[in-house]
């Protein structure tokens, strides 16, 4: 059974799947970097993924181009970001009350959305055909070398896009007026408002591009990884999301090292419930996902304490 | 006169949020008729919107004839039972500040729990349903050790931790669900029938399913509130929420307080589901989280964390909710409706800056008022 499993998590198409799985984890995540940079939790990840994936897919649908229905998804991101910011700094809702409305939209919405739009229930089922899918992209010379190619190559657009993003956001957070002024703000909102940042503006900005990425996630769900909506198709990487950001220490690079992790747990999961013999824990595989969630969350926390501790008593002994 | 004012203005907010939910909820449910494959005229659509709220808001206790709907209003209390339970469990972890979100794995857990003791124990009528209650208050009590322990050592979020938590404990008990305690010579997943010892039974038998629990969950409605508002762990629950450092600094156990507020949700949500599942059901049959926890959420809401108001804001809500599989019957609405409907009163309910203005004027007023009449006073 060991070695079976070993055979089958040796291969390439192990590693194509771990960077297939990890990328919708991955934007979601860089989502949380930004928001919790500004000192916003966004725990609407999850809702926002699920809805703009609804949308993004149908807009693809109406009109036959993925791009447009990515574009919408993102749209749809932002909308959502901004509407959890009108309710979070203008109104004074708690921004986690917020985030559970947004998850409920997103949860029980959808399915209302979808009757209402175009008279289905629970699934896209049919609508999606091979032309709206996110194309995927063979890159010359490389797709020729073993094991690089399954990392580098022949993964969809949005693959690309959400590993390339970490290097935007680290841009973005650590070159830039705007990023400098997100930091800011986060550290200590009243600091920054003393100098004239507008405390408010930049946390709209920033729960904005956060919904940004957390509709690329639902865009990559729905118009590449499922080929269609489903209801339980997010299943909780919004969350795990959430867990990789606090795991990467808020870093956009660190982010994406856990959401590789998560990524890899469940590539492995997937194979596992493959595994015949291994049936009847189907169910307890499922759970990997989130245990190595927990798990590393725990690690994380453990390892922050214990530096702390070295670093009290290294100045004591200054 | 002053403090009268106030609770006025504040009723007044809590009906406009919700007037403003459901006036969300109407926009869409139009929008459902409008959209529909048969193509209505604009006047049906309108008509159809006004039949689908007169089902969602009078339906669930008067007939079409207009006559009182008994049977109805059971039932809505029956609804009632596990979502005051993982209401009054998010107003104690939410008191303390703890946005603990594994209501919704402990009433999975407590209901299976519950099942298995009901299953396989062999007791008398009576007792039997109360251990069956109390192993499931025990068994999630001590899940919600996890989350909060790794709160308090380690700082790690509970609301991450507890999401994810929900997770894994619906896939353990699915797993002890479908591989070992699984009644085979049944067409769908579910475990044996509970012997009937442990039955909760109904106050009225009529097939309400008004059982017991009901009145179990009113007594804990009362226990909650005395707890947190008679008891000095209660009291600390409070002032951690209102505080934490202030807590801290006045000498309070603050690790511990936090750790106590989630045991004691965890207990309370658990309860929740063994009495559910107990009362409602032959055998176990859950096959998916089964969303009393985020029901528990808004209910929370509703109530502002007073554990008093719980069974108001989860009459409200059951109702409501029956409103909404009615209009999903007869006019073909969704009933996910709900969730939309609170969603909106998750936003506009708990924002604190709602009608805001209105309440600035209402100070003002009122402090002009105690001016004058103080310099009446000077005057005399």
């Amino acid at each position: 059974m060991f070695s079976q499993l070993m055979s089958m998590v040796l291969t390439e198409d192990f590693l194509f799947s771990i960077i297939r799985i990890t990328a919708p984890i991955l934007f979601a995540a860089l989502g949380a970097v930004v928001a919790e940079k500004a000192g916003v939790t966004n725990i609407g990840l999850e809702g926002t993924m699920m809805i703009s994936a609804l949308l993004g897919m149908l807009v693809s649908y109406w009109t036959q181009s993925w791009v447009l229905g990515v574009l919408m998804a993102v749209l749809v991101g932002i909308l959502l970001g901004l509407m959890m910011g009108f309710f979070n700094l203008k109104l004074k809702t708690d921004i986690i009350l917020a985030g559970i409305a947004v998850n409920m939209l997103g949860g029980g919405g959808t399915i209302f959305l979808l009757n209402m739009l175009v008279h289905m229930k629970g699934n896209t089922g049919s609508l999606s055909s091979a032309n709206i899918l996110i194309p995927t992209i063979n890159i010359p010379l490389i797709d020729r070398i073993p094991v690089l190619r399954s990392l580098l190559s022949g993964h969809s657009v949005l693959t690309y896009v959400a590993f390339l993003s970490v290097l935007l956001v680290w841009i973005l957070l650590y070159r830039t007026s705007l990023g400098l002024n997100i930091r800011a703000v986060g550290e200590n909102a009243n600091a920054a408002s003393s100098v004239g940042v507008s405390v408010n503006k930049i946390r709209y900005i920033a729960i904005g591009i956060s919904g940004a990425f957390a509709g690329l996630g639902g865009a990559f769900m729905s118009m590449y990884y499922s080929q269609g909506w489903n209801s339980g198709m997010v299943a909780g990487r919004g969350f795990i999301a959430l867990a990789a950001q606090a795991m990467g220490r808020g870093e956009p690079v660190g982010a994406m090292l856990s959401s590789l992790l998560f990524g890899l747990a469940q590539a492995l999961k997937n194979k596992v419930t493959g595994l015949t013999g291994l049936a009847s824990y189907n169910y307890l595989v499922a759970s990997i996902p989130y245990i190595v969630t927990i798990v590393g969350l725990v690690i994380y926390a453990a390892s922050t304490i214990r530096r702390a501790k070295r670093h009290r008593k290294a100045s004591e002994e200054k | 006169m002053k403090d009268k004012r106030m609770t006025l203005f504040n009723f007044v907010r809590g009906a406009a949020a919700i007037l403003i939910s459901l006036a969300v909820g109407t926009v869409f449910i139009f929008l459902t008729f409008a959209l529909a494959e048969k193509h209505y005229t604009f006047g049906e659509c309108l008509e159809n919107t006004g039949e689908a709220l007169r089902y969602m808001l009078i339906g669930p206790l008067f007939k079409k004839t207009g006559d009182f709907n008994t049977m109805g209003l059971f039932q809505i209390l029956a609804a009632m039972i596990p979502i005051t339970f993982t209401g009054l469990a998010t107003c104690v972890m939410f008191s303390a500040n703890q946005f603990n979100l594994a209501g919704e794995g402990s009433v999975m857990a407590g209901g299976f729990v519950a099942a298995l003791c009901g299953i396989y124990l062999k007791m008398n009528t009576g007792l039997h349903a109360v251990v069956c209650i109390v192993v499931a208050a025990a068994v999630c009590a001590l899940i919600m050790l996890i989350p909060a322990l790794l709160k308090v050592k380690l700082g790690a979020s509970e609301m991450v931790t507890s999401l994810m938590m929900n997770y894994v404990i619906m896939y353990v008990v699915l797993h002890f669900l479908n591989v070992h305690f699984a009644d085979r010579s049944k067409g769908s997943t579910q475990t044996f029938p509970f012997a009937a010892t442990s039955k909760i039974g109904e106050i009225i038998p009529n097939g309400s399913k008004l059982t017991w629990g009901f009145v179990i969950a009113m007594v804990f409605v009362v226990l909650t509130a005395l707890f947190m508002y008679r008891t000095r762990w209660g009291y600390a629950i409070r002032m951690i929420g209102a505080n934490q450092s202030f807590a801290k600094y006045s000498g309070m156990k603050v690790g511990g307080t936090i750790v106590l507020s989630q045991v004691v949700g965890g207990m309370l949500a658990g309860m929740g589901g063994g009495i559910e599942v107990m009362g409602r059901f032959n055998t176990f049959l859950w096959k998916e989280l089964p969303g009393y926890g985020w029901t528990g959420v808004t209910i929370a809401i509703l109530a502002k964390n007073n554990p008093i108001f719980v069974p108001l804001a989860a009459f409200f809500i059951a109702y409501l909710n029956k409103g909404c599989s009615l209009m999903s019957t007869y006019c073909n609405v969704p009933s996910e409706m709900i969730d939309i409907i609170q969603a909106a009163i998750f936003l506009f309910f708990a924002a604190e800056q709602f009608l805001s203005g209105y309440r600035q004027k209402l100070v003002v007023k009122n402090t002009r008022a105690d001016l004058m009449k103080t310099a009446e006073g000077r005057k005399a």
